[in-house]
């Protein structure tokens, strides 16, 4: 058996193991009926999809296997920015003070669902929305820009989030 | 019990008022972005205020667990969805008039 058919089978088990989780999630029923549908429609979602969802140049455990502390302080950073940034777009819808410019920079984070991550979550630091994710490249449209300097506004505005996400996956 | 009520209304009065204020600023703003900005960012503030409340008035585990799973997926899907739209208008050939506009105005309103 060579890695490629091991990476497969291992990305084929994740799937399906998250699947899995969700449909107990959801239907939170430990009936015997419903765990064995729910493993049965997983296992067969996942052999049609498992590589969609976990694409095969994703070729490290760490790329999408969240470190579990970090992910909740992550979260709740998120929550904190969300609330924060909302009150100072609604400061500037009151006051009327704008400077809408777009910045490009580029991130240092590697895998893909930490770049989509990333991605979301600066839609709600403060006066920030992403546009377009392009491998590393990042369009952001800035409410209150300070500066278009790419290095200086790719500091700004993501520094914070960048290191709790490298904590969180690769 | 009270407690959580009155913590749920004070998530409700909070989600309104960044509701109101988002919309607000649907209106007000001149240029496609800030608009979406203002839109999506205190939209996204209030349901997450709403649903926070929901989780505080939920009658038992299995449909706060449900309310805290839409929650986080809510939270996945509202950026993604105001990104795409950003995405258009960014290719779009409107937005390239009204990005030169922006920079001759300077200010957007």
């Amino acid at each position: 058996m060579n890695s490629r058919r091991v990476w497969a089978i291992l990305r084929f088990v994740l799937t399906t193991l998250f699947l899995y989780f969700v449909w107990v999630l959801f239907t939170s029923d430990l009936g015997l009926f419903s765990l064995l549908f729910g493993l049965a429609a997983s296992v067969m979602t996942a052999a049609l999809t498992y590589h969609i969802f976990l694409p095969e140049h994703e070729a490290n455990l760490r790329f999408f296997t969240p470190h579990f502390w970090a992910l909740i302080r992550f979260l709740f950073l998120m929550v904190f920015s969300l609330y924060q940034s909302s009150f100072q777009v609604v400061k500037a819808v009151i006051s009327g003070n704008t400077n809408p410019r777009i910045v490009h920079f580029r991130t240092r984070l590697r895998s893909d669902l930490a770049r989509t991550v990333l991605a979301n979550a600066i839609t709600f630091t403060p006066g920030t929305m992403t546009l377009d994710l392009n491998d590393d490249h990042l369009t952001v449209h800035w409410l209150l820009c300070s500066t278009t300097h790419t290095k200086a506004a790719g500091e700004a505005i993501k520094t914070k989030l960048e290191h709790a996400l490298g904590r969180t996956w690769l | 019990m009270i407690i959580r009520e009155i913590l749920a209304l004070i998530a409700f009065l909070v989600g309104t008022f960044f509701g109101i204020f988002g919309m607000v600023g649907l209106f007000r703003f001149r240029d496609p972005y800030s608009r979406l900005h203002a839109g999506s960012l205190c939209g996204t503030t209030a349901v997450f205020s709403y649903l926070v409340a929901l989780l505080l008035l939920a009658p038992s585990l299995a449909s706060g667990a449900r309310v805290f799973i839409i929650l986080v997926f809510f939270l996945i899907s509202a950026p993604t969805g105001s990104s795409i739209v950003g995405k258009f208008i960014w290719e779009s050939e409107d937005a390239t008039r009204q990005r030169s506009a922006m920079k001759r105005e300077d200010k957007s309103l």
